[in-house]
């Protein structure tokens, strides 16, 4: 009779145990001594696993679960039924009950059973469970049998579904409900097995593709340094005339080395350049040729023609019955080196994705059960309650629920200053909580987050296309296939019109015209570019939505500005306060012939204004509201307040009667304005709205509010008209208010009383307009516009501005969104898209020169004149550093700076 | 001229002539999408050298749902490109990504990996 190791499950003779222990009644026989000191820790925990396979005792009470199921919410009464039929017909599940509108349903069951085999009953009836999977990495997980132990122990774990171990990956896969189960919980179902865990190599898709990067970097690496290897010698008995030593060998030594290169360099064919052969083949039976199929041609001519020439010396013309081996090994050699060297520089250009996907917070602390607890950003869920402490960042986007705080937004909406949120407010993930604690609910989590949307649309750009490459696409086509013909042309014209030995000049010369030929660098050279260009636009919070827009970009001519919210802050503000000459009569009460006047001072006026304005709802009497308290001004508590519809207010403050309104207001109420009125069409010629302020029937002066021009709209449209761009204005504005402003921000051109659904055909006359140089074909034009109302103009744009948050869904209109506020973000939107397109012209410009110089110079055109023909050798390497160089320039991209940063 | 330059010449003529046919005039397999029961237009295309299958056609209007699994390491075909759907995405080695869209308008459109190395083409009716 055998006995079970409690701890390793494994059936044991009591006889032979290593060792035995007595516990709470019962007896324990062990394997091994790892197994006996496991139990002595915490003998408590074997002695209760009733059953060796669930780690569950019977004994315990009976458990309740909540099971969500997919297919149940909002189901049919069936899907109801049929569910908890699939339950109870489980040994020990005593009582069910599906709800179909919570999607779950809660089971009172023996704990004997275990969740997961609910799970398998349900999967079999055709239904999912919806729990959240993760994967756990296990250390030094090298025992295939210490598997099931790790898995049954997981499975056993309160609210785990299911449990896979994968020695392989030495990774665990969970699946769990996670609403109760904490990571933590995990992880020590797996400490108690002796094991560590670690975080599973990140689910984060780009980690997982530098992780691929990384080992495919060192496999290639491996295949370059044994084709390298062979290359030396193979090498030194290519070329025996050269080499000292070798140079005294007799004929027959030398067939024997040759014999030796022959056998060595196979391995260097068919395992450093197994990638050229299989990727050839697979094109092949594609009807398709690319680099692969040159480099396998290449390579598999130069020493199919050497192992014929020097075993059939005798059928070979005098002097051609030698062997090119040396070929063979260093052109795989330096090829797959490239192509290593090329991976790495890949690597860079992604940087700007990695920075964005920086700002995310790594940890939440949610509040579950009414436990606060530390999880992974990736496990909270929509509705989770957080917690966010002073200093930290929020981790997803949410409504405020309790608490308060002001938050920096800048990196997500480019609010320079920090923004106060209140409960009902809403939070953005990866912003940074500045002052309070506060909690929210999260509302978007994983990649329904504003942050995870922006990363896809930068990434979605990085790989679309820019119709620049067209041309490269169509030559890439016909590229190969046209090579192949003209490396057999030249095979044949140096056959027939060469010099001696004809077979090993033809040979030589068409191995090397399949060789230098380098699709690759054609390939490449618009992709990385533009990578890094939508990359740094990134960086300078530019969305460039996709390549077309980045190349039109360049070329704009004609930058229309929306004029409200664009140039200016879209709010009013209090600009100016003018006082009328007349006193301020200070008391009242005194005898009326010693009547004292004192000056009123700018801020009493504010201060009575401002106090009265408090109950009115006008945007125009918040400015000034809101002008009074930046001025540090006290407001007291009008009575007696009163609005006239479209005049003005009247209200009595600290006993003072005043009166606040327009022209007609003061007209209707007869106060006499004197040199005021003069005054304030001065204002309006500036932009400004003038309102008249009364005090005890007395004209006391103006107060001007003005929806006033951003901090860095000047410098922004200066910086434009340096760039050569012309900057036109549009605005519904009365054009008296719209060429104040144009004024003060230097435009010329302003486009004024244009109503919304007009602006898209003013921007269609604009590109049309004859003045442009191009004449027919127009300038193109830029719209730059911060809402919904300028959708119609920004598509009509050649290219489309949006300024607006990150969150905005205007996004979607335009072709470029300016996520700082700036204007500022326009120039260094077209200063990225001329870097960028530069940087491609210079690459494509490279990738055409290369190809077209190199290949006939490796046909041999300058022999006749100059005498001169390519080594193969040379060839190689100028093939496999071609492509770096693309994408090296490519990279140079980072270290842009543009002069005009919004940062 | 000798026979053997005769023979090359010709040989060399020929052979131009088999690589024109081959790589753009013989006819190309093509393999029409099957349409699933959620009325989605499912493909599952391997990447190993290439796509296979290569030429895939669909029709318009319709979602089109296509499995890629990526059997080989080689870093050049981590990410397929539909550059005219605005579609990328990751293949990391050995999974199968499912990228999903409509294609609206009739026409050839091509995909391909970062470098445009690999190619295939979505023939939409």
């Amino acid at each position: 009779m055998t006995v079970k190791d409690p701890v390793c499950s494994m059936e044991i003779d009591p006889k032979t145990a290593f060792a035995t222990r007595e516990h709470m009644g019962q007896t324990f026989h062990f394997c091994s001594e790892n197994c006996v000191k496991q139990f002595d820790a915490d003998p408590h925990q074997y002695a209760l696993s009733g059953s060796a396979t669930t780690g569950f005792n019977p004994d315990l009470r009976r458990a309740r679960l909540e099971l969500p199921v997919v297919e149940l919410k909002d189901g049919k009464p069936q899907t109801a039924e049929s569910v908890e039929a699939a339950l109870k017909a489980l040994p020990g599940v005593s009582k069910v009950n599906a709800n179909r509108k919570t999607g779950t349903a809660s089971v009172e069951y023996d704990p004997a059973t275990t969740s997961a085999q609910m799970v398998t009953a349900l999967r079999s009836a055709g239904f999912r469970v919806g729990g959240a999977q993760v994967r756990i990495g296990i250390e030094n997980l090298r025992c295939a049998s210490c598997v099931r132990f790790i898995e049954d122990e997981l499975k056993s774990t309160p609210d785990v579904l299911s449990a896979s171990v994968n020695v392989a990956t030495q990774e665990a896969t969970v699946e769990y409900l996670p609403e109760k189960t904490a990571l933590a919980q995990l992880n020590v179902a797996i400490e108690k097995w002796g094991y560590k865990p670690r975080p599973a190599l990140s689910e984060a898709p780009e980690d997982e593709q530098e992780a691929a990067h990384a080992h495919e970097y060192r496999r290639l690496m491996n295949r370059f340094w044994f084709a390298a290897v062979v290359s030396i010698p193979v090498l030194l008995t290519a070329y025996p005339q050269y080499v000292p030593l070798v140079r005294d060998w007799s004929m027959a030594t030398l067939r024997l080395a040759w014999g030796l290169a022959a056998l060595v360099t196979l391995p260097v064919l068919f395992w450093s350049g197994s990638d050229f052969f299989s990727g050839a083949w697979a094109a092949l039976k594609h009807r398709s040729a690319n680099m692969n199929t040159l480099i396998a041609l290449g390579t598999a001519a130069a020493w199919l023609y050497s192992s014929f020439a020097i075993a059939f010396s005798s059928l070979f013309p005098e002097g051609t019955s030698e062997p090119f081996y040396d070929v063979v090994a260093v052109v795989i050699a330096l090829v797959v080196l490239g192509q290593a060297l090329e991976l790495r520089a890949k690597g860079q250009s992604s940087a700007a994705i990695k920075k964005l996907l920086g700002l995310q917070a790594k940890t939440a602390r949610v509040i579950r059960d009414g436990q606060e607890m530390d999880i992974t950003v990736e496990e909270v869920l929509v509705g989770d309650v957080i917690q966010v402490r002073p200093g930290e960042k929020v981790p997803v986007d949410g409504v405020l629920i309790e608490g308060g705080s002001s938050v920096d937004e800048s990196m997500l909406t480019g609010e320079s200053l920090p923004v106060s949120k209140k409960s009902g407010d809403e939070v953005i993930g990866a912003t940074l909580n500045k002052t309070g604690a506060f909690k929210f609910r999260a509302t978007k989590v994983g990649k329904d987050t504003a942050l995870a949307q922006i990363v896809k649309m930068v990434q979605d750009a990085q790989n679309s296309k820019a119709p620049i490459a067209r041309l490269a696409d169509t030559v890439f086509g016909y590229f190969v296939p046209v090579v192949m013909m003209l490396a057999v042309l030249t095979f044949v014209v140096w056959f027939n019109f060469g010099p001696q030995p004809r077979l090993v000049y033809a040979l030589v010369t068409s191995v090397t015209v399949l060789i230098i030929a380098c699709p690759c660098a054609l390939g490449l050279a618009t992709l990385m570019s533009l990578m890094v260009g939508i990359g740094k636009g990134a960086e300078n919070s530019i969305l460039i939505r996709s390549g077309e827009a980045l190349q039109t970009a360049q070329g704009i001519k004609v930058v229309v500005l929306d004029k409200t919210g664009t140039i200016t802050k879209g709010k009013p503000e209090l600009t100016d306060v003018v006082l009328a000459n007349s006193g301020w009569q200070i008391a009242d009460s005194e005898p009326s012939s010693t009547l004292r006047y004192q000056p009123l001072a700018i801020s009493d006026l504010l201060r009575l204004a401002a106090s009265v304005e408090r109950s009115s709802e006008h945007p125009l009497a918040e400015a000034i509201v809101e002008g009074a308290k930046a001025r540090g001004i006290a407001l007291t508590e009008p009575t007696a307040f009163e609005a006239v519809p479209g005049h003005g207010v009247i209200a009595t403050v600290e006993g003072r009667w005043m009166v606040i309104g327009n022209l007609k207001m003061m007209n209707r109420e007869s106060i006499a304005l004197g040199v005021l009125e003069e005054k304030s069409k001065a204002l309006a010629d500036d932009g400004k709205t003038p309102m008249f302020a009364a005090v005890d029937s007395q004209a006391a002066g103006i107060l001007a509010v003005a929806d006033t021009v951003k901090e860095d709209s000047v410098e922004a449209i200066a910086a434009l008209q340096k760039m050569g761009i012309e900057v036109v204005m549009v605005t519904g504005d009365n054009r008296r208010t719209a060429e104040a402003i144009a004024r003060k921000v230097g435009i010329t051109r302003v486009l004024a009383e244009v109503l919304p659904e007009d602006k898209a055909h003013n921007v269609h006359l604009l590109q049309a307009d004859p003045a442009g140089k191009r004449g027919a074909g127009g300038r193109k034009v830029a719209m730059v516009g911060d809402g919904i109302n300028d959708a119609p103009a920004l598509a009509q744009a050649d290219v489309g501005l949006a300024i607006g948050t990150g969150t905005d869904v205007a996004i979607e209109a335009s072709d470029i969104t300016l996520i700082k506020g700036s204007l500022k973000g326009v120039a260094t939107a077209i200063e990225v898209s001329r870097a960028t397109m530069g940087n491609i012209k210079q690459n494509l410009f490279g990738a055409f020169i290369y190809n077209a110089l190199g290949v006939p110079v490796a046909m041999g055109v300058l022999y006749p004149f100059l005498g001169l023909l390519l080594s193969p050798l040379i060839a190689g390497a100028a093939m496999a550093f071609s492509s770096v160089t693309v994408v090296g320039n490519a990279n140079r991209l980072r270290g842009f700076e543009p002069k005009f940063s919004a940062k | 001229m000798t026979t053997a330059q005769i023979l090359v010449t010709a040989g060399g003529v020929a052979l131009c002539i088999f690589i024109a046919w081959f790589f753009w005039f013989a006819p190309k397999g093509q393999t029409r999408a099957a349409t699933g029961a959620g009325g989605a237009q499912e493909v599952a295309v391997t990447v190993k050298g290439g796509y296979t299958p290569d030429v895939i056609v669909v029709k318009a209007g319709q979602p089109v749902r296509l499995h890629f699994t990526r059997r080989e390491s080689s870093a050049c075909s981590e990410k397929v490109l539909f550059p005219d759907f605005n579609q990328s995405v990751l293949l990391p080695a050995g999974q199968e990504v499912t990228l999903e869209f409509t294609p609206e308008k009739p026409g050839e459109y091509g995909f391909q990996c970062q470098m445009g190395m690999l190619r295939g083409k979505l023939i939409v009716e």
